[in-house]
């Protein structure tokens, strides 16, 4: 059977698998990378030079107007916070409650608690068209329409079956006895949690956070249906709203784009340390 | 000091009773060993004790007061887990002082006990540390630096050293023996190595299926059988066992119709018993003063001795003698297997000694 196993280079050897993962890997990279060189490329070229060169041509200097026009726009500023003042209390509200849920259907299961789970889990399977319009319904009936208020009740819930079933998953590699030790030590079961358990998952923890907080800051949908004033938007309508009726200021757009991933980025830079860790967990042991 | 009681408890999962009905007194200072098959019930028992186990039906007493209801933490107890249980983000001292932290004791207060216990289990130098930097054997020390800080009444240990390799084990073993005899305190241990339950215990308690089977010390258990389920277990290699049967003058017939073996069996002639010989009490006789002829499959040598296993007639399984360590027979050989001392147990057909 040895001739059956594949091929392996020794050391420093060429390895034509490890070779073509690579160059597959550099290849989906660039695939990846090119809308954003694009995005950025514009955002530097004056509207002439857009209008002379096509998306891919380098500008003849580096124009810096666009992002001063971005950034000293007052409309720019209330889009940012109004998304910030969405995803921040809607990323801590749907994790909140996933890392409870998750708790309690790991580590203290109650008759039914599976079935329980199942039924909450499935709610990630509902398309949001399905609940869109008795939702504008209800919101609407509450008189909530046209402020902040339903884009983060509803993205909390929206989180919560990804959070429950991410929490659950991670609370239940955490071993029973660490439970049971903290509890003779005299801990409760909130102390058990916050001192033992959720230290513990910082790992899922990183990745929920930055997945959370990414969906809610990129999310398209539920501002539109629920705010209408312009003092109401979130950055991703308003990325829509400085498009002019007859004309598309790509510059301008391309600014903002840019500045509307920086928040993203910030969290995933600052999570990523414990986000690689997370993504692997339970692949490997130890 | 304290005393740890057991009326009549009970534990059931569901329609499985696991407990059933366990009678017990643990005096004050005494380390006590519960030892038995996988799935006997030793640990349920243990964590019953601990308050991790709800109770069915009894009552479990320590120092007087009944806990059967009361709370984990105030149960006066503490315990070392087989796994060590330590907390992995914390460092040794955290681990050790985390029930003191909870309690929001004063700082100065927690480092004078933690720097206590470090010194008596010698691990001061490990107090910075985290669990996954340490060995086995270190972990172990930390768990129980975790439960002596804790000044409790009873200790509980969840067969703290199945995790340790053999040459550690016997390390940790003579620790925690020294550790009884410096703290004085009651100490409840639970292991399936009956070496382990020997070596440490005042007192052993043998469990079989959810009910108690034998409690004495290790060598009333060794030397009093009550009955062939502790002869088996108690003791290495297992005692001989030969079915035999009672003829005139209360002697014994063994199976295979070998000659009558000597004995003063106070039971009715042909009733069926059950001879058991430790190995020690066997060796190589003179065929004429022999019980049974053996055919030797195997040999162990121990060093100090040497573990003969012989295939017999009289005996489902191979019949162990110890030999000196000079005395190395061929293996294939017929030999001659005679009792030497005097010293046979009998059981009768329901199990129990006779």
């Amino acid at each position: 059977m040895t001739s059956a196993a594949p091929p392996r280079a020794g050391a420093g050897g060429f390895d034509a698998w490890k070779a073509a993962t690579l160059a597959i890997l550099i290849i989906l990279a660039l695939v990846f990378l090119a809308p954003t060189v694009g995005v950025l490329l514009s955002s530097i070229k004056s509207t002439r030079d857009i209008a002379l060169g096509n998306l891919w041509s380098m500008p003849n200097s580096v124009y810096l107007a666009n992002y001063i026009e971005v950034l000293t726009n007052p409309a720019v500023h209330t889009y940012m916070l109004n998304t910030l003042l969405v995803a921040v209390p809607a990323t801590i509200g749907s994790i909140g409650l996933g890392i409870l849920a998750g708790y309690v259907f790991a580590k203290l299961p109650f008759r039914g608690s599976n079935l329980l789970f199942l039924v909450l889990v499935a709610g990630m399977f509902f398309p949001p068209q399905v609940i869109l319009i008795p939702l504008f319904r209800l919101f609407n009936g509450l008189g909530l329409i046209d402020t902040l208020w339903p884009v983060i009740i509803v993205h909390i819930g929206l989180g919560i079956p990804i959070c429950t079933l991410l929490m659950r998953n991670f609370f239940a590699t955490v071993p029973n006895a660490l439970r049971e030790a903290a509890i003779l030590e005299g801990a409760n079961e909130w102390q058990v949690l916050t001192r033992v358990a959720l230290p513990i998952s910082l790992p899922a923890l990183a990745v929920l956070v930055t997945l959370q907080f990414t969906w809610i800051w990129n999310d398209f949908l539920w501002p539109l249906i629920f705010t209408q004033s312009d003092n109401k938007r979130t950055i991703m309508l308003g990325l829509v709203s400085l498009k002019g009726q007859y004309s598309v200021a790509w510059g301008v757009q391309g600014a903002l784009s840019l500045i509307a991933t920086l928040p993203t980025l910030i969290v995933f830079l600052f999570f990523q340390r414990y986000f690689i860790k997370g993504m692997t967990m339970g692949a490997v042991k130890g | 000091m304290t005393d740890l009681t057991f009326n009549a408890v009970r534990k059931s999962f569901g329609p499985l009773e696991i407990v059933k009905g366990i009678d017990l007194a643990v005096k004050s200072g005494e380390f006590v060993v519960f030892v038995g098959p996988s799935g006997c019930g030793k640990s349920t028992l243990l964590r019953m004790i601990a308050g991790l186990e709800s109770v069915t039906s009894g009552q479990i007493v320590i120092g007087g007061e009944d806990v059967t209801n009361t709370p984990p933490a105030q149960r006066g107890i503490a315990m070392v887990f087989q796994s060590y249980a330590l907390f992995p983000h914390m460092n040794v001292g955290e681990n050790i002082s985390f029930g003191m932290r909870l309690a929001h004791q004063p700082r100065e207060l927690i480092a004078k006990r933690v720097n206590e216990v470090a010194d008596i289990l010698q691990i001061k130098h490990l107090l910075d540390r985290r669990p996954k930097q340490l060995s086995g054997g270190q972990r172990q020390r930390v768990a129980i630096g975790r439960a002596i800080i804790r000044n409790p009444k009873v200790f509980l240990f969840d067969e703290p050293l199945s995790n340790l390799d053999a040459a550690l084990r016997v390390q940790m073993r003579l620790e925690i023996a020294r550790l009884h005899s410096e703290l004085g305190a009651t100490m409840v241990y639970v292991t399936h190595d009956q070496v382990e339950a020997m070596t440490l215990a005042d007192r052993i308690v043998v469990l079989n299926s959810g009910r108690i089977e034998q409690v004495g010390t290790p060598m009333e258990l060794y030397e009093n059988p009550a009955n062939l389920f502790v002869a088996r277990f108690i003791g290495s290699p297992a005692m001989n066992l030969f079915p035999a049967r009672v003829v005139a003058d209360g002697a014994l017939q063994l199976a295979a119709g070998a000659k009558p073996v000597a004995a003063h069996v106070g039971a009715a002639a042909d009733t069926k018993v059950t001879l058991g010989v430790r190995s020690e009490h066997l060796a190589i006789t003179s065929p004429e003063q022999a019980m049974l002829q053996a055919k030797l499959v195997a040999i162990e040598r121990l060093g100090s001795e040497n573990i003969a296993y012989l295939e017999a007639a009289e005996s489902p399984d191979p019949v162990a003698v110890s030999l000196p360590h000079t005395t190395v027979p061929r293996v294939g050989e017929m030999l001659p297997i005679g009792l030497s001392g005097g010293v046979t147990h009998i059981f009768g057909e329901d199990g129990n000694r006779i």
